[in-house]
């Protein structure tokens, strides 16, 4: 069955490391078959914010991130899996399999 | 399209950088960063570029590294991008040397939301293999610049 995933991405700097990891979500959320929306924090402030209707919906929350997330209010109640930036960069198949694992528990 | 030439073109592009670390090579590349008028400091932003590194390293693997610092030097968000003589030591993600550098330089003030998108775009390119292995093919500027102007942004918010 697939799954469904909604993510938060950000950094220290908010140039180059929320977007970068953004990426990877989705490059590895696709090959593996699951639906992924991902909402960045940048420097360019909050970008493609998550509807509140796909969080609800959502097997499994990742945050990304290497600093405070911005209107985590909306996360309430959710199982929400946690990474760093650079880990995502590094290994985003890794990050996607944990989120996956995380939300069968 | 002007504001991708703009942003970047042949005056931000080294081919064979001649630096002997990490350190050298930042410098240098900020050092370009001021002859061409995007920043005002070049000791002054690459202090604060190396601020950045002390945080966690931006070699991201892949032979690649994105250093990158706010800096109030900054006039306008820019880029430079550099391929190295040699394998430069950068405590990599995975631990290999680098040999690409892409120095992003963003100021303090939030203006310039133009480029800040275009880095943004570009950051994203880099987890993208196709775009990174044609980085590493081309060894002319104007390759790179063709490679820069084949992933830019058109259809990102599909």
């Amino acid at each position: 069955m697939s799954k469904k995933i909604v993510a938060v991405t950000a950094c220290i700097a908010g140039i180059a490391h929320t977007y970068m990891a953004a990426e990877n979500l989705k490059k590895y959320a696709k090959k593996a078959g699951y639906e992924i929306k991902v909402e960045t924090q940048g420097a360019m402030g909050i970008e493609n914010q998550l509807k509140q209707k796909d969080i609800d919906e959502a097997d499994i929350v990742i945050f990304a991130v290497d600093t405070t997330v911005s209107k985590a209010e909306r996360f309430e109640n959710k199982n929400v899996f946690k990474v760093g930036t650079s880990e995502v960069v590094k290994n985003g198949k890794a990050a996607i399999d944990g989120a996956i694992a995380a939300a069968q528990q | 399209m002007s504001e991708t030439q703009d942003f970047i073109n042949e005056k931000n592009i080294i081919i064979g950088l001649d630096a002997t670390d990490k350190e050298d090579a930042i410098f240098k590349m900020s050092q370009v960063l001021e002859k061409n008028g995007d920043i005002c400091d070049a000791k002054k932003f690459y202090q604060d570029v190396l601020y950045r590194e002390s945080l966690t390293t931006t070699g991201i693997g892949n032979n690649i590294a994105i250093p990158h610092g706010k800096s109030d030097t900054v006039m306008q968000p820019s880029l430079i991008f550099a391929k190295s003589k040699r394998p430069l030591q950068w405590n990599s993600l995975d631990g290999q040397p680098v040999e690409i550098i892409f120095l992003m330089a963003v100021g303090t003030a939030d203006s310039g939301k133009e480029h800040l998108r275009m880095l943004a775009h570009l950051s994203g390119n880099l987890m993208n293999d196709d775009f990174v292995k044609q980085i590493k093919d081309a060894n002319k500027t104007q390759d790179i610049l063709d490679v820069f102007d084949e992933f830019k942004e058109d259809e990102d918010n599909e």
